[in-house]
């Protein structure tokens, strides 16, 4: 393997980013710890990518500063901001960036070439970085020949080719099919770990972000929603917005009913007067409490749910009346292949399921609904 | 300035000689249009001479001033045409002439080229340069046209036969040079100082178009023999379109010395107090009589008569005289003096004679010329 | 009856399949702008190439005897070719240093007043050669030169520039045609994906190495292609060469044959061949120049417009708008400030005393009737042309790109031709043309705005092309697919989508004719004088104050109209949508 510099830490303290007289980004703060991934998530416009480039140094921000390695690459208080080429960071560009006049060895060698690095190590750099993205053959191939999905791969061994202690990718796998783009994710994530390199990656893609990341920040309009590994942000959303974002959610509003509380839980009475046990995650609950429960995580049967059963309804002891089961009727069912979707007529609104293959009930059946708790979390108050 | 006093008036002894000349020329005329074999009186059959302004005219002045304008075709400047017009319009307001304007020889090719094509668009017509009316008359171009003014003419003044065109005025140029750059003792006194490699890339002249240019040619071949151009053509002269570009360069500095300049164009700037002085050569001034004639097939028949005769007669002529961007002297009998007193009699003026060699040097004169002049 | 594979027809599916010869609009649209596009472009050039080859009498038409004399004879005349290719490359290379500098610095960097100087490359544009050449002459004039006059005034001797060299005429053509390479190169700049220079920046390249190593390998091509178009143009000038090179017994082609028909004898025929070879040298550099952009160049893959990261360059941000309005200055200020000056006096001098100041250049321009005619009938041909033009080309355009019918890329190819002629020489060969045409056309407005239309069809084809192939085939074959005409679809769903577009295309097609020289030069006549010829007949024969004056006037009264219909066009442009 590659010798690498030691990887470094990534740190963003109060980044602010403006255009003209409009807040792009800001203030967000965060770090990445070194050898770790950090995916920046969010729908197009949050301001994603404008982050990452200000830590390559491809935009001035207004405010806030940028550490990279323990040095500063951008401060607003002591005036300082390292040009890009000063930064020793690497990139892989959305549209990979590949230089078309030169050929596919020249484009890898270019990082080398600049560090001023002798014949012989640039040739072993390089083929290395070639085979470690199986492009060895085509070393010698005129860039502007080559396919959507080599280029991308050239991108990436140009960006690894020599060494560096820090990777950005900017969405680097939205141009590629939907086979390729699952391929290439788990490459990404070995080569990352083989390296040993710290990342820092931005995608709109949830899926990416969940198999690739230690740890995801969820932007929305320049601001940070939330910031966690992967299963936290996934099972414990702060907010509507991420608890949407992150897969699909069902929202449930209502007010709290500490007097039905038990076993560490907490219950809510929904606007339709069901009522709903959850976990509260440490959170206190606000003025207007909600319950954010995946669709998956709903389960829809024929016949009623006993206490215990595969339903898997934490009941505590047994002849109690399980929490969390309700009388629904099917109004509609759509067949997604791997997966149903069935919106239910709850308490007097809809909730969306999803169950893997065909449901057992069909549209206008009436069913029952139950949900474990623990899927049930409470959002950060407002 | 040195200048001599010549009481002969130009043409008048050579009379008898040129028009036998022009009457052989006459004789050998191709009928073209079959004009020139007509008898002389044919066009004056019913001719009413009215008298208006002063003058008489031979014209139908209320269809001419129905016609409402005419075509005048001169190798004159613009702003002379524009005068030329403005003076017409003023004594018949009904009547509203337009121009064009081509150096002589562009404007011969054009009318030329327009009527091989069958286009007749022109009304009147002047040539600087006697050769070219007469190559004119020769092809039928004019319509022949006896106009009552013809009787304060001299016979020499007038085509050969009558009535085709008429002499409305004398250009003739001299040697003029800056004196910011020239210094009085340095500067050219005759045409042979022009030589003087000195003036080498600083002289000006016309070009190969301009009817003057072309009889300053032949006379100074004349004078000196063929070897005088062959030096001159070593000084590279610049070559120019019009008298104004000459004497605005001259005034300007750009040229040094002027090897035409007309004395037309000398009175303007000296008005103007331009640095600029005239010279007179001992030898003489090549002067181009202007030949103004009526077009055959003319659109505007009464129209274009009427113009003839205003301009052949005093009214015309004073324009000519007097107006500052035309500064013509006038052969017509007992025209007064040019502005600033001086007549022409008191130029010496070389006007070619002999009509036959100067017509057959032109084909000379454009390629010697155009050559020289750095051209084609 | 069955078919070879075996499968069953209907007897009469044969006789429905062959063609069917019921003319469509489309169809009947398109034979009649072949026809007309093919009589305009191929009319003249006919006459053109017939007179090269006649070497009979010379005043006698049609032609006596035919013969390759006349081409015989042009290595006479190798020194005018000199001139030409001389000239010609030095104010190429000159207006390519021009645009390329200043494409750069208003696309790439941070400069103050972006817009502003970005709008105002574009007057030089607008100001003409002719006008440009007239101002320097003022200015740079060994003698006479107002610069010269500065020089000597301050203690120097003779002459610090002379403005009637060769070098002095390129850089008078390179200032005015510098701002067509500026659009050119502009538009290859913009071609380029900012990425590729980031992606170079984040290796830890430089900026040096950055433009070295990646920019300027990639702009070549483009600007190539850009140096090739402009030398082809540079080839045809005319008006600058004209003005300061003919006094000075400097000829280059396009003067040459312009002089060759004005003496006297005009020399039609070998001013034909001249004007053929010309032609032949364009058509082979146009050739050229559609080879290499049509070989895709590396940076135009998928002709988007990107909008490059415009790099901060701290304090010397100053200078480089300085260099910007340096560029405007020398072509606009300068000049217009010259002849200003020049206009109010009696003789031009660099330090002038009282009695010198003048109104009388601009009085008696004034009481002259042909300033009037020639600025109405200016205009006037530019309205009609700029209408018929685009109405003509935007046809074209639809037929070239959007139609299926046959013939369509000869009819590109006609209407393009044009652009391998120089204007003079065109106009040269529809002199004789329109001559003998039985309708009397000739010396009178028509015939003008028959040469403009022509000479114009490139440069219309060109705007609206783009702008169409920017419009999305899907959405007029919505229009087909719901059941509209040809004739209801252009109406309802092409034309308004190209609205602006079209607008554009007309006014750049009225400017150009308002500036155009060499096409109206030989055409003019005594009814049908013109704004830019009248100003060098002006030029010819009076002062050189007073032709100040009477293109002062002009400029401005164009400018006016120019000026109204820009906000005419951009209104309507906006209410289209």
């Amino acid at each position: 393997m590659p010798s690498n510099a030691p990887a470094a830490h990534i740190e963003v303290e109060d980044l602010e980013i403006h255009y003209g007289p409009v807040a792009a980004v800001g203030p967000v703060s965060f770090s990445v710890q070194p050898g770790q991934q950090l995916t920046l998530l969010g729908p197009s416009g949050c301001g994603k990518t404008t982050t990452l480039r200000a830590i390559a140094g491809l935009e001035r921000p207004s405010s806030g500063a940028i550490r990279i390695g323990g040095e500063t690459m951008y401060s607003s208080a002591r005036g300082i901001n390292l040009p890009a080429e000063r930064r020793g960071l690497s990139m892989v560009f959305q549209s990979y960036a590949i230089w078309p006049h030169m050929t596919v060895y020249d484009n890898v060698a270019y990082g080398l070439r600049v560090r001023r690095k002798s014949r012989a190590e640039v040739e072993e750099k390089v083929r290395r970085a070639l085979d470690l993205v199986q492009m060895g053959q085509y070393a010698d191939r005129h860039a502007s020949q080559l396919s959507g999905g080599q280029q991308q791969r050239v991108a990436l061994a140009r960006a690894c080719a020599f060494s560096p202690s820090v990777l950005l990718f900017d969405e680097p796998l939205s141009n590629l099919d939907a086979k390729l783009r699952g391929d290439m994710r788990i490459e990404l994530r070995e080569l990352q770990h083989r390296l040993g390199v710290t990342s820092l990656y931005v995608t709109h893609d949830l899926e990416e972000a969940l198999a690739m990341s230690d740890r995801i920040v969820v932007m929305r309009a320049g601001k940070i929603e939330q910031i966690g590994p992967p299963d936290e942000i996934y099972n414990y959303p702060r907010t509507a917005f991420v608890a949407d974002f992150v897969g699909s959610s069902n929202l449930i509003r209502g007010r709290l009913r500490p007097d039905l509380a038990r076993d560490g839980l907490i219950a809510l009475e929904s606007e339709g007067g069901h009522i709903v046990h959850g976990v509260a995650h440490g959170r206190p609950a606000g003025a207007e409490p909600v319950l954010s429960v995946r669709t998956v995580h709903l389960r829809l049967v024929t016949g009623r749910p006993d206490g215990g059963g595969a339903n898997g309804a934490a009941n505590g002891a047994a002849g109690e009346e399980p929490v969390n089961v309700w009388p629904v009727t099917v109004r509609r069912s759509v067949f997604l292949g791997d997966l149903t979707e069935l919106h239910v007529a709850w308490g007097g609104r809809e909730l969306v399921v999803r169950c893997s293959g065909r449901a057992d009930v069909g549209e206008g059946q009436p069913a029952f609904l139950s949900a474990d708790p623990r899927h049930c979390v409470l959002l950060e108050a407002a | 300035m040195s200048k001599e006093h010549d009481p002969r008036q130009p043409g008048q002894g050579r009379l008898t000689r040129r028009t036998a000349l022009h009457a052989g020329l006459a004789a050998a005329t191709l009928p073209l249009a079959g004009l020139a074999a007509r008898p002389a009186r044919a066009q004056q059959q019913g001719r009413k001479v009215t008298t208006v302004h002063g003058f008489e005219t031979a014209a139908d002045i209320a269809k001419a001033e129905q016609e409402g304008t005419l075509l005048f075709y001169t190798h004159d400047s613009d702003s002379a045409g524009a005068a030329i017009m403005e003076a017409f319009t003023k004594d018949f307001p009904k009547i509203r002439p337009n121009y064009v304007r081509a150096q002589n020889g562009a404007l011969y090719s054009k009318i030329l080229a327009e009527r091989s094509a069958g286009r007749t668009d022109v009304d009147v017509i002047q040539f600087s340069d006697i050769g070219t009316a007469i190559d004119f008359q020769k092809r039928g171009g004019y319509e022949k046209y006896e106009s009552p003014q013809a009787q304060n003419y001299a016979t020499g003044h007038l085509s050969n036969p009558a009535g085709y065109y008429f002499w409305s005025g004398i250009t003739f140029a001299g040697i003029a040079y800056n004196t910011n750059q020239v210094k009085k003792e340095n500067a050219p006194k005759g045409w042979k100082d022009l030589l003087d490699p000195r003036w080498k890339d600083a002289v000006s002249v016309k070009q190969a178009t301009s009817g003057m240019q072309f009889v300053a040619w032949y006379e100074l071949r004349r004078l000196y023999g063929d070897d005088y151009w062959k030096a001159f053509a070593k000084q590279q002269p610049h070559g120019f379109d019009s008298r104004a570009q000459l004497f605005d360069r001259l005034a300007k500095g750009d040229d040094k010395v002027c090897g035409l300049a007309e004395w037309a164009g000398y009175v303007l700037y000296q008005r103007r107090e331009a640095p600029i002085a005239f010279v007179a050569p001992e030898d003489g001034l090549p002067a181009a009589p202007l030949a103004t004639g009526v077009v055959d097939k003319a659109p505007h028949p009464e129209a274009a008569r009427l113009f003839l005769d205003w301009l052949a007669s005093e009214r015309g002529q004073s324009v000519y005289q007097d107006n500052e961007y035309l500064l013509y002297g006038s052969v017509r009998k007992n025209a007064p003096p040019m502005p600033g007193g001086l007549k022409l009699a008191d130029f010496k003026l070389l006007i070619p004679e002999d009509m036959d060699a100067y017509l057959a040097s032109r084909k000379d004169f454009n390629s010697q010329w155009n050559n020289m002049l750095g051209l084609l | 009856m069955s078919t070879a594979s075996g499968v069953q027809e209907r007897p009469g599916a044969q006789a429905i399949r062959s063609r069917s010869w019921i003319p469509s609009g489309q169809a009947v649209a398109g034979i009649i702008v072949i026809l007309v596009t093919a009589a305009l472009v191929a009319y003249p050039i006919y006459y053109l190439l017939q007179a090269s080859l006649d070497v009979g009498e010379p005043d006698v038409r049609p032609p006596t005897a035919y013969g390759l004399d006349n081409y015989a004879t042009l290595p006479r005349y190798s020194q005018i070719m000199l001139n030409t290719l001389y000239v010609s490359f030095a104010a190429t290379v000159m207006a390519l240093v021009f645009g390329f500098v200043t494409a750069w610095i208003l696309n790439r960097t941070e400069v103050p007043f972006r817009r502003t100087l970005e709008q105002a490359m574009a007057v030089p544009y607008y100001v003409t050669p002719l006008l440009g050449a007239l101002a320097w002459s003022l200015l740079g004039a060994p003698q006479s030169g107002l610069i010269n006059q500065l020089w000597r005034a301050l203690g120097g001797e003779g002459a610090i520039i002379n403005i009637a060299s060769p070098l002095g005429i390129a850089w008078v053509m390179a200032l005015f045609e510098g701002s067509v390479a500026f659009v050119m190169i502009g538009a290859v700049m913009k071609s380029m994906d900012p990425a590729l220079e980031e992606a170079s920046q984040v290796m830890g390249a430089g900026r040096l190495r950055t433009m070295l190593r990646i920019t300027l390998p990639l702009v070549t091509p483009g600007v190539l292609g850009a140096a090739i178009f402009v030398f082809a143009e540079m080839l045809g000038s005319f008006s600058a060469a004209l003005v300061l090179g003919t006094p000075s017994r400097f000829y280059v082609i396009t003067t040459a044959i312009y002089q060759l028909v004005a003496q006297y004898p005009p020399r039609i025929p070998l001013a034909a061949a001249m004007g053929v070879s010309l032609f032949a040298v364009m058509f082979v550099m146009l050739f050229i120049y559609r080879r290499i952009v049509a070989r895709r160049s590396y940076v135009t893959v998928t002709g988007k417009a990107f909008r490059p990261r415009l790099a901060d360059v701290g304090p010397l941000r100053w200078v480089l708008f300085a260099i910007c309005a340096t560029y405007v200055l020398l072509s606009v200020v300068l000049p217009m400030l010259t002849l200003i000056y020049a206009s109010l006096q009696h003789l031009t001098a660099i330090v002038p005393s009282a009695a010198n100041f003048t109104l009388d250049n601009f009085r008696s321009v004034l009481s002259q009737n042909a300033i009037r005619h020639a600025i109405t009938n200016s205009l006037l041909l530019g309205v009609m042309t700029a209408t018929i033009g685009v109405a003509l080309t935007g046809l074209i355009a639809w037929l070239v790109h959007r139609s299926r019918i046959p013939g369509r890329g000869l009819l590109e190819y006609a209407a393009m031709f044009p652009q391998a002629v120089p204007r003079l020489v065109f106009a040269f060969g529809m002199m004789w043309a329109w001559l003998v045409f039985p309708v009397p056309i000739y010396g009178t407005l028509w015939v003008l705005l028959i040469a403009y239309v022509t000479v114009f069809l490139p440069l219309g084809l060109r705007t609206i092309s783009s702008v169409l192939m920017q419009v999305d085939k899907s959405l007029e074959e919505c229009g087909e697919v719901c059941g509209a005409s040809w004739g209801y679809r252009m109406r309802t769903i092409t034309m308004p989508l190209l609205r602006p577009g079209l607008l554009a295309a007309w006014m750049l097609l009225f400017i150009a004719s308002v500036r155009e020289l060499g096409a109206s030069i030989l055409l003019m006549g005594p009814h049908s004088q013109v704004l830019t010829p009248a100003i060098v007949e002006a030029w010819f024969t009076n002062s050189s104050e007073r032709t100040a004056a009477m293109a002062l006037i002009q400029t401005f009264v164009v400018g006016l109209a120019m000026a109204f219909f820009l906000i005419v066009t951009r209104r309507m442009a906006r209410q289209g949508g």
